[in-house]
């Protein structure tokens, strides 16, 4: 009996009777539900244009975030400066990003081309293992300090007074809304608007055709992991001032899958809405049942359940098409 | 005696003394030790449309992929337009001006009828990447040019209906001719067709044998087609090449394709 008011009664009772703290969860869940959801863009746009499942993106965000990190470190003294240091910082790591992405294209994508699926999702893996070993390689293994005020992001704390209670939102957060949001409003202006997008979609939908209206694969690659690695960079920037960078930044990848397997591979709406459910969720789920009937710490395992119990009843993801084939 | 001019009609059916766009000489194309295209030797003229026919496996589809850069092949020259060729890329062969359909239609699916076409001018955005990320000012006028382009040939194929329906959706012959729209955006010297026709009842081949007139006619395209309706290809084509088993049998005027003896022998399928 017990047992049952702590489930289906009190969390409820409690959400109702503090609603500031309610409101507080849910804003964490949401900030967290952001990163989830750039994170798992970027794996759908290189989805999306290659058919290829990127196990790479969330090494990619740490070597953005280590990368920029250790060139603001290293330029410092030189400029004296650390705004300025961060300013030229800034290019020259989306310069890395861009050569990553040449590389990756030139090096490993190209000659594979025509291979299946599964063997690039291998190659994939072998990028995240290299990246991790030449990552530790050039910038060392130890934890560094995201250098959030020299990029001008803001680290106060806005206080609100909803319903009598108290709420705080720390400014790096709303800072983080905001980002994500105009990355992804940008995104999708991009894809649906430009000359360049629309070649991105068009790979995406049919590769044959796609070659013969002129659109060069090489150059769609190139821009697509680009873009990856823009948005990696964005995320680290982010993740790193909320928790550091470090390797251990590379594990909120994995909080990507069950936001794919919800939104779907294929959906850039799917990926922003499937993370911040996902976000939501499993912060209000670690208050409010996770402490009180496991101890806490469900935040670790409670994304990939729920995935699963919502891919027994939509085998297709929550936005995923239906597939409708004829036998 | 009354001397009779030549009909326009005539003229372009002798297609003599027109200039070579595409020629192609002693090409081989191999996959491993089998043989797709052995030794072929021919030219289309500008202007003119020529028809490539052959039983099923001849090789047809292999030399329009030959032609568009999708396969290298081994041995053989090919001039386009004057210009020796060494290796070819599709998108290359794009820039160079040759655009093409195939014989299943490939389609962005996903995509309405008017993406499919703008997509078509994808090489003929000159403006730099960095312009078309931003989707800004100059780029954003000049995809304002090429809409305008887009939308006289959806005028010219008469499919403004379907502008923004996603060509996925469409009936067989409506995303053939979409297919064809794109295809025409390239705004191309040669366009190859792959099986125009295939799986279209008669009243959609007239349609399409008149676009292809029209496309030929006005906008002065040289037009490569495979086709097996050969009522079509009789109708169509100035010149016809006839493969058979990867070599060619037979070259020249239809009428002497039609009486050509060993045609007659590869369609009604006479041992080698």
């Amino acid at each position: 009996m017990e047992t049952l008011y702590t489930v289906f009664v009190d969390p409820f009772v409690q959400m109702f009777e503090v609603p500031d703290f309610f409101l507080q969860v849910l804003w964490e869940g949401l900030v967290s539900g952001v990163l989830y959801a750039l994170i798992a863009l970027g794996f759908v746009l290189i989805f999306k244009s290659s058919r290829i499942f990127n196990f790479a993106q969330g090494i990619m965000v740490v070597f953005a975030a280590l990368s920029l990190v250790s060139l603001h470190t290293f330029l410092v003294p030189f400029v004296g400066n650390e705004f300025v240091a961060a300013a030229i910082a800034m290019p020259l790591t989306l310069g890395i990003m861009y050569a990553l992405a040449m590389s990756v294209e030139r090096v490993v994508l190209r000659p594979l081309i025509g291979q299946p699926d599964i063997i690039l999702f291998m190659a994939t893996i072998g990028i995240t293992m290299f990246l991790i070993g030449f990552g530790e390689f050039v910038f060392g293994g130890e934890n560094k300090v995201m250098i959030t005020e020299a990029l001008g992001i803001p680290t106060g704390a806005i206080e609100f007074e909803p319903f009598g209670g108290f709420l705080l939102l720390e400014e790096k957060d709303v800072f983080a809304v905001v980002m994500a949001i105009v990355l992804v409003i940008s995104l999708l202006v991009f894809l649906n608007k430009s000359a360049m997008g629309r070649a991105i979609r068009a790979l995406g939908d049919d590769h044959t055709a796609a070659l013969s209206v002129g659109i060069s694969l090489s150059t769609i690659w190139v821009l697509v992991w680009f873009i990856a690695g823009v948005i990696a960079l964005a995320t680290g920037i982010v993740w790193g001032a909320r928790a550091g960078v470090s390797f251990a930044l590379e594990v909120i990848a994995y909080k990507a899958l069950p936001v794919l397997m919800l939104g779907g591979l294929e959906s850039v709406s799917g990926a922003i809405i499937g993370g911040i459910t996902i976000g939501i969720l499993e912060k209000v789920f670690e208050i409010y049942w996770g402490q009180p009937l496991f101890g806490g710490n469900t935040e670790t395992w409670f994304a990939f359940i729920f995935a699963l119990i919502v891919l027994l009843f939509r085998p297709q993801g929550l936005f995923g098409e239906k597939i409708i084939e004829r036998v | 005696m009354t001397v009779i001019d030549p009909t326009p009609e005539e003229v372009r059916k002798r297609g003599g003394e027109r200039e070579v766009l595409l020629d192609l000489q002693n090409i081989s194309l191999a996959f491993g030790g089998v043989k797709a295209i052995t030794n072929i030797s021919f030219n289309i003229r500008k202007g003119e449309i020529r028809a490539i026919i052959g039983p099923n496996g001849a090789g047809k589809t292999s030399m329009l992929n030959v032609i568009n850069g999708f396969y290298q092949p081994q041995e053989g020259v090919i001039t386009f337009n004057g210009q020796k060729r060494s290796s070819m890329k599709p998108h290359l062969a794009v820039s160079q001006g040759i655009a093409r359909t195939f014989q299943n239609v490939a389609l962005f699916k996903g995509m309405s009828t008017l993406d499919n076409i703008m997509a078509g001018r994808a090489t003929r955005m000159k403006r730099n990447m960095f312009w078309q990320m931003l989707y800004w000012g100059p780029a954003q006028q000049e995809e304002i040019e090429h809409r305008k382009k887009v939308e006289e040939i959806i005028d010219f194929l008469e499919i403004q209906h379907i502008r923004r329906t996603p060509v996925g959706t469409l009936p067989y012959g409506l995303q053939k001719r979409v297919e064809l729209a794109r295809a025409l955006a390239m705004e191309p010297e040669l366009l190859l067709l792959d099986e125009p026709m295939a799986g279209m009842n008669l009243e959609e081949k007239e349609d399409m044998s008149r676009f292809i007139l029209d496309a030929n006619d006005q906008l002065g395209t040289t037009i490569a087609l495979i086709e097996h309706d050969m009522g079509v290809v009789m109708d169509l084509s100035d010149r016809v090449v006839v493969l058979d088993y990867g070599r060619k049998i037979a070259d020249g005027v239809p009428e002497e394709v039609q009486s050509n003896q060993e045609v007659i022998d590869a369609y009604l399928g006479l041992s080698h």
